[in-house]
């Protein structure tokens, strides 16, 4: 079991072309711990910014009457991957991994298979 | 024009930019309405409460050594009040459901705080508006230092201080 900020860490050290990783609470749009970022890419206006993507995807399946779970939402731009993975059980639930990867170093298959069992490990 | 409408402006542009914001008020620190976007409320008492809840505010950054004061958050069971400063002369409260997304509301209300801040330093002349009676701008750019060092809320910060004071010389004797 992995505290956030060793959740975090091992986050940018283990997943190849991770440059920046936040936990977010999305009934608050706050986050819990950051990592990596710069001036330039200031990770709080991005939990606040992909907490509503999250409350958007959750109340269009809510219209569309699907009963399922998000497991992860992937948004791909011209140089990066973004990728949203929902922290299930463990008093996990309401809360988001968000990890940005350089598209150019990144295996997005690895990526997430990593973020899966980072997730798995994380104890908050 | 004055800057209240400019001020109005700026509460009617975050209402769409903030999801789920109920209601938003530009007060000064003494309490006065600004501009007020906030229907069943009532923007005068939010205004006097403001003040005053700044006051114990900025005592607290003061006490606690956090430096200026910047924000002020309040959650009831139904929702948040935050108070963002704006500048030294102004504050701006926004009033939220319980489900609005507090990163967002705070990114937003710190941007519009600054930028009430501008409009305020740049509107307010000599002579005009609600704050006639105050001393001319001259006075107010030559000691515009000293403002940003005099505490905001000060005011209703002096009620509470004298008591702490007067059981002193008791003491002694």
């Amino acid at each position: 079991m992995a505290n956030t900020e060793t959740a975090l860490k091992e986050c940018l050290s283990s997943i190849d072309g991770a440059t920046a990783v936040a936990l977010v609470d999305y009934t608050s749009g706050m986050a819990l711990g950051t990592l990596g970022g710069t001036k330039d890419f200031n990770l709080e206006v991005a939990a606040a910014g992909n907490t509503d993507v999250v409350r958007a995807k959750l109340r269009t399946m809510e219209l569309l009457g699907l009963k399922e779970e998000i497991e992860d939402i992937l948004i791909t731009l011209n140089s990066q991957y973004h990728l949203i993975r929902l922290l299930k059980g463990r008093g996990g639930s309401g809360l988001f991994l968000y990890l940005v990867l350089d598209g150019s170093r990144a295996n997005l298959a690895m990526a997430r298979h990593q973020l899966r069992r980072i997730e798995n490990d994380l104890e908050v | 024009m004055a800057v209240e409408t400019d001020v109005l402006d700026e509460l009617r542009r975050l209402r769409t930019r903030i999801p789920r914001l109920t209601g938003s008020l530009a007060a000064t620190v003494d309490g006065l309405v600004l501009a007020h976007d906030a229907p069943d409320t009532e923007p005068e008492g939010l205004a006097a409460l403001t003040a005053a809840a700044l006051g114990v505010a900025h005592r607290m950054t003061d006490a606690a050594a956090r430096g200026d004061f910047r924000e002020l958050l309040v959650r009831g069971s139904g929702g948040y009040v935050a108070t963002y400063a704006a500048g030294a002369t102004a504050v701006l409260t926004l009033l939220a459901e319980d489900r609005v997304n507090v990163g967002r509301l705070h990114l937003e209300g710190r941007r519009s705080g600054a930028r009430i801040a501008d409009l305020v330093a740049t509107h307010v002349e000599p002579g005009t508006g609600r704050h006639a009676d105050r001393p001319a701008p001259a006075e107010h750019l030559a000691a515009a230092p000293t403002v940003t060092t005099r505490p905001i809320g000060t005011l209703p910060v002096r009620t509470p201080q004298r008591p702490t004071h007067q059981p002193r010389p008791q003491t002694g004797i």
